[in-house]
C-alpha cells in the first residue's frame, strides 16, 4: 500500500437557525481507493469528521434520484461522479441550483411534486376497464414512443439546470413535461385533453425557449427538452386543427 | 382536513405501502389515509429491484407449479395456505400494475412477456427491461397521486407505535424538515418499511434499509419470525454492493470461476445458472474457498458472463446493466464480463404476521420485506418478492380498510402523553445528550463487519455465540454515542442515531435466531449442522423483545399438499 | 440567480447568443420595410442604401439569420415524429429533409425575384 492520497470537499453549510446566508467549508479527507465518488467522500465527513452534515442519499446505484448535488458548478448525481476525475483539484459541492434550500446540500423540492400531481400522472381512460378483461396489447413499437420518457427519476438535475425555471419558477418545467408527455404518448393512455389545459398554459410549454440543458444533465438519457418541444406541436395542432385531434 | 389523524396510516412509501394505500382508497373511498415515508416515496428501495414480478400468466404454467417452486425454494419453511393464496392473487395484480401504466416488456404480439428466473421451473416473470422496480414504484407512486384521500407525509421520520390497551392506534414521528416531533393518530397501522440491509456492511440495499419497521413493532410487543434467513444474492458487484440483477442469468449468463469454467455444474447440475440463490451463493463461496475465485482489490470475485449474447438482447433486455457497467466500474457488458461476488440482499423474516398481514397487535398490520407473512421460507425465489409487495400489501390495505369500520378513534389524552414522553427520549437522549463519546459511524460500520463475518453465507456455533458477544457491546456503545448536531432542521445524524438503534434490535434478533436454529435450511446454513432437521425444526422462529434479549419460541409450518421432500436442483 | 449565470456553461451562453441576435435581426427587418416603402414609386427615384457599414451590418445580420434558421431546423428532429411502418424515421432524416426543403424554398424564392426583376 502507498501512502494514502488525500483530496479536498468544500461542501456548502447552511443552518437556517443559525446562519444567514451559506457558507463553503473545506474538509480534507483520504482518497483511500479509485472507485470513490463524490457520496463516499461525504459519507466519510458524517462518519468520521463532521457529522452534522446534512444531505439525501440512499440506492447509490444512479436510481432513487436522492443525490442530485453541483458539482463544481454541474448537476449531477453524486453517486457516480468519481473523485478521481477531480483529483488532484479540490471539489465544490454545492446544493442544487435553482431551489430554496434547507439545509446545507438538502433543497426543497416540494415544487415539483405539486407540479407532478398538477400533470396527472396516471393512465386516464374516459371509460373504466375491468381488469378481468387481461392486460391490454402494447407492441414494442408503441413502448418505444414514451420508453425514453418513462426514465425519469425525478433527480431534479435538470431543474438546476434551467435558466427559464431559474429566472421564473413558476415554469412547470423539463421533468414534469416529460412526464406528461410519458402519458400522452402511451397507448394505454386517452388523457391528451385533460393535461393540455396545464401544459398549454402561460407557464407550461410554452415559458420554454429550448436552452436544452436539461436534456445535457439528464443522467438517465431522458430528453426532456424534446418533450417540451413536442409538446408545443401538440398545443399548436389542438389550436388549429379543432377536429384533428384525439383526446 | 387534520392531517394528524387518520383511519388507516401507512408508514412506508415503498410499493407495499403504497399499493396498501391505494387499496384502502379503493375497498372504502370514505377513509382518510395518511402515508408517512421518510424519504419521498419514489425514493423507496424497490426503486433498485431490477428483474421483474412472477406470476401465473401463460396458459403452460400452473398455480400448482408456481406454489410448488415456492415452496422448495423455501425449503419447506413457508406456510403452503400462504402460498397458494399468493400464487393466485398474483396474476391480477400483474394486469393491474399494467392497466396503471407500468411499461412490462412486451412479446412480439404485444402481449406481456415473461422470463426465466432461479428456482421457477417455467418462465413466470414478468418484466419492464431490467428496471422492474423502477418502473413499477412510479407507476403505483404517480397513480397514487389521483387519490385526494391519500394524505403524504413526507419525509417524516417514525420513532414509535403508539400502543394503548394493546392496540396499535397510530405512531409519532420527527417531522425531519422542521425537527418537530408530532403524533399521529390512526384506527389501523401498516407496517411497510421495506428491508434491514444496512445492519451488513456489503449489501445491495440502500441507505434507507435499516430495519425500522422491524423494529418498531418489536419494541412493541409484536414478535419478528424467521430472522435467521437472510438471502445473500449471487451476484453483486465488489466494492459497491450494487445489484448484477439474477435476470442477466435468466437471459442465458454464464456464472465462471478463473478456470473459466461453469462450476454451478457440480452444485446445480440441472438449473445450472437458473438455481436458487440460496444455493449459488453457498456454491460460489466453496469456489474462492478451493481457491477458484479471481482476486482483486476488493476481494475475491466470479464472472459473470453475458458476451453471447450479443448487444441487440442486451440493450432491449438488461440495458440498466450495460449502464451500470459503464458507469460504476468502467466495463461493457458487451466486451467484458462482469465482476460479481455474493451480497446481502433480502430479509425473508420480518414483522410476524398473517395472510392479510395482521399482526397479534390490534390495529397493527405489515406487509411487504419488513413483514413475514409466511411466503418465502427460509429461501425467497427472485421476483417472488415484488409480486409479494403488491399481492400483500394489497391484501393488507383492504383487511385494514374493512376493520377500521367497526372501530372507534384513539383518545386525545393518552396520546398527549404519550408524544411527551418519547419527544423526551429522542431529545434527552440524543439531541441534548451530553458527555457521550462513541461515533454513530463507527458503531455502525464495526456492527456491519461483524454481521458479515458472523451471519454470513455459512454460519457456526462459535462465530453467531462472539457475534452474539459483539453486538451487546455494541449496544452498550450506543448508550454512549455523541451527536455533533443539534440542530433542528433536517438533522439526519439523528435519525441515523435512530436509525442504529433499530438496527442493532434486528441485529440482535438474527443472530440469537441464528444461533439457535441448529440445522441448515434454505439461505440458514450451519457448518457444524449442515443436515436439515424436519423433525424438530419444520418450526418458524418467533423472537419477542425483551430488556434481557430475545425470548424464542417456534411454531408448526402449515403445510399442505406439497410433503417436505430433499430439495435436489 | 446570479448575473453572471449565462457565461458559467458554454450552452447557456450560445443559448443567449442565439436569443440577442433577434434584436440586430428586427433592427435588419425594420429596416427592409423601410426600404420596400422607398421603392414602392419605382426604380427611378430609388437609391439603395449602400454603404459600406451597412454592408457589414447585413452580413453580420445574414449569419445571426443562419445561426437562428440552423438551430431552428436542428429542432425539426426532436420534434418531429413520424412513423412509417410502424418504425420512427431517424430524426437526422427529418433534419436533412428540412435543410433540403429550406435549399428548395430558397432556389424558389430567388429564382423568382431575379427572374421578374429582369
Amino acid at each position: 500500500m502507498t501512502a494514502t492520497k488525500r483530496i479536498t470537499i468544500k461542501a456548502t453549510r447552511f443552518d437556517p437557525d443559525k446562519d444567514e446566508k451559506p457558507r463553503l467549508q473545506t474538509y480534507e479527507i483520504p482518497f483511500s481507493d479509485d472507485s470513490m465518488v463524490v457520496l463516499d467522500a461525504l459519507n466519510y465527513i458524517k462518519g468520521h469528521v463532521d457529522g452534522s452534515l446534512s444531505y439525501r442519499w440512499s440506492c447509490r446505484m444512479g436510481i432513487c434520484g436522492s443525490c442530485g448535488m453541483m458539482v463544481d458548478g454541474v448537476p449531477k448525481l453524486t453517486c457516480n461522479a468519481f473523485l478521481r476525475d477531480h483529483w488532484p483539484r479540490p471539489i465544490t459541492v454545492e446544493p442544487l441550483n435553482n431551489f430554496p434550500v434547507i439545509r446545507d446540500l438538502v433543497i426543497d423540492m416540494d415544487d415539483f411534486m405539486h407540479k407532478l400531481k398538477a400533470i396527472k400522472p396516471w393512465v386516464i381512460r374516459k371509460q373504466p376497464v375491468p381488469l378481468g378483461g387481461g392486460a391490454f396489447v402494447q407492441t414494442t413499437a408503441q413502448i418505444d414512443e414514451f420508453r425514453q420518457f418513462s426514465q425519469c427519476i425525478n433527480c431534479m438535475l435538470c431543474y438546476a439546470a434551467c435558466p427559464v425555471y431559474g429566472l421564473n419558477n413558476e415554469f412547470l418545467g423539463p421533468a414534469a413535461i416529460a412526464l406528461a408527455r410519458r402519458y400522452n404518448v402511451d397507448s394505454r393512455d386517452e388523457g391528451l385533453g385533460q393535461r393540455l389545459p396545464v401544459l398549454a398554459d402561460a407557464e407550461g410549454v410554452w415559458e420554454c425557449s429550448f436552452v436544452g440543458e436539461c436534456s445535457v444533465v439528464c443522467p438517465k438519457g431522458v430528453d426532456p427538452a424534446k418533450a417540451i418541444q413536442q409538446t408545443k406541436l401538440d398545443t399548436t395542432m389542438r389550436f388549429v386543427l379543432p377536429f384533428g385531434n384525439r383526446d | 382536513m387534520d392531517p394528524t389523524s387518520y383511519d388507516v396510516l401507512i408508514i412506508g412509501g415503498g410499493l407495499a405501502g403504497i399499493r396498501a394505500a391505494i387499496a384502502v382508497a379503493e375497498t372504502n373511498p370514505r377513509l382518510k389515509i395518511g402515508m408517512v415515508s421518510k424519504v419521498y416515496p419514489m425514493r423507496s428501495h424497490t426503486v433498485s429491484a431490477e428483474g421483474g414480478a412472477a406470476a401465473v400468466l401463460s396458459k403452460d404454467d400452473s398455480y400448482d407449479t408456481h406454489a410448488f417452486d415456492t415452496i422448495k425454494g423455501s425449503d419447506y419453511l413457508a406456510d403452503q395456505d400462504v402460498v397458494e393464496a399468493f400464487v393466485r392473487e398474483a396474476p391480477l395484480e400483474v394486469v393491474q400494475m399494467e392497466h396503471w401504466g407500468c411499461p412490462w416488456s412486451r412479446n412480439a404480439d404485444g402481449t406481456v412477456a415473461v422470463r426465466p428466473f432461479g428456482g421457477m421451473t417455467t418462465w413466470r416473470t414478468v418484466f419492464a427491461a431490467d428496471k422492474s422496480g423502477f418502473h413499477m414504484l412510479h407507476t403505483v407512486f404517480q397513480t397514487s397521486l389521483k387519490y385526494d384521500q391519500i394524505h403524504r407525509h413526507d419525509e417524516a421520520f417514525v420513532t414509535k407505535l403508539l400502543v394503548e390497551n394493546s392496540r396499535c392506534v397510530g405512531v409519532t414521528a420527527i417531522d425531519v424538515r422542521s425537527g418537530q416531533m408530532y403524533a399521529i393518530t390512526a384506527k389501523a397501522t401498516i407496517l411497510a418499511t421495506g428491508g434491514l440491509g444496512r445492519i451488513y456492511a456489503f449489501t445491495t440495499n440502500g441507505n434507507i434499509c435499516t430495519g425500522d419497521g422491524m423494529a418498531l413493532a418489536y419494541r412493541a410487543g409484536v414478535p419478528l419470525k424467521d430472522m435467521e434467513m437472510v438471502q445473500f444474492h449471487p451476484t453483486g458487484l465488489p466494492f459497491t454492493g450494487i445489484l448484477i440483477t439474477e435476470a442477466v442469468r435468466g437471459e442465458g449468463g454464464y456464472l465462471l470461476n478463473n478456470q473459466g469454467e461453469r462450476f454451478l455444474k457440480r452444485y446445480v447440475p440441472n438449473k445450472m445458472e437458473l438455481g436458487p440463490r440460496d444455493i449459488i451463493s453457498r456454491a460460489m463461496t466453496t469456489e474462492f474457498e478451493e481457491g477458484r475465485g479471481f482476486e482483486g482489490p476488493h476481494g475475491k470475485y466470479m464472472h459473470l458472463d453475458v458476451r453471447h449474447l450479443g448487444e441487440a438482447t442486451i440493450d432491449r433486455r438488461l440495458p440498466f446493466m450495460r449502464e451500470l457497467g459503464r458507469e460504476f466500474v468502467g466495463i461493457d457488458i458487451v466486451k467484458d464480463p462482469i465482476p460479481v461476488r455474493p451480497v446481502m440482499h433480502y430479509m425473508m423474516g420480518g414483522v410476524d404476521a398473517d395472510i392479510s398481514g395482521a399482526t397479534l397487535m390490534k390495529g397493527l398490520y405489515a406487509a411487504g420485506e419488513c413483514a413475514n407473512v409466511g411466503l418465502n421460507g427460509a429461501n425467497r425465489l427472485g421476483s417472488n418478492s415484488l409480486s409479494e409487495c403488491l399481492v400483500f400489501g394489497a391484501a393488507a390495505g383492504r383487511a385494514a380498510a374493512e376493520q377500521v369500520g367497526s372501530l372507534a378513534a384513539a383518545g386525545a389524552n393518552p396520546i398527549e402523553a404519550m408524544l411527551k414522553d418519547e419527544t423526551k427520549r429522542v431529545e434527552g437522549g440524543f439531541l441534548d445528550k451530553k458527555g457521550g463519546d462513541e461515533r454513530i459511524a463507527e458503531i455502525r460500520e464495526d456492527m456491519q463487519h461483524s454481521m458479515d463475518e458472523g451471519a454470513g453465507v455459512y454460519r457456526t456455533k462459535e462465530g453467531l455465540t462472539e457475534l452474539t458477544r459483539r453486538l451487546d457491546g455494541f449496544r452498550e456503545r450506543f448508550e454512549r454515542i455523541k451527536i455533533d448536531d443539534s440542530s433542528r432542521v433536517f438533522n439526519t445524524e439523528l435519525t441515523a442515531a435512530i436509525e442504529l438503534g433499530f438496527m442493532l434490535d434486528c441485529a440482535v434478533a438474527v443472530a440469537h435466531s441464528a444461533l439457535a436454529r441448529e440445522e441448515s435450511r434454505g439461505a440458514h446454513a450451519r457448518r457444524d449442522f449442515p443436515e436439515r432437521n424436519d423433525e424438530k425444526y419444520l418450526k418458524h422462529t418467533i423472537a419477542h423483545h425483551t430488556e434481557a434479549g430475545p425470548r424464542l419460541e417456534y411454531r408448526d409450518v402449515t403445510l399442505g399438499k406439497f410433503e417436505p421432500k430433499a430439495r435436489a436442483y | 440567480m446570479p448575473r453572471g449565470w449565462w457565461t458559467r456553461r458554454s450552452n447557456y451562453f450560445w443559448y443567449i447568443v442565439r436569443e440577442f441576435t433577434s434584436l440586430p435581426l428586427a433592427l435588419w427587418l425594420l429596416w427592409f420595410l423601410l426600404e420596400i416603402r422607398r421603392a414602392q414609386d419605382g426604380p427611378s427615384g430609388y437609391h439603395p442604401h449602400s454603404s459600406l457599414g451597412f454592408v457589414i451590418f447585413s452580413v453580420i445580420v445574414l449569419l445571426f439569420a443562419l445561426y437562428h434558421s440552423v438551430t431552428f431546423l436542428s429542432l425539426a428532429g426532436a420534434i418531429l415524429h413520424f412513423n412509417v411502418a410502424d418504425r420512427p424515421i431517424p430524426s437526422q432524416l427529418i433534419v436533412l429533409s428540412q435543410f433540403a426543403a429550406w435549399a428548395a424554398a430558397s432556389v424558389v424564392v430567388g429564382f423568382v425575384l431575379i427572374y421578374f426583376a429582369r
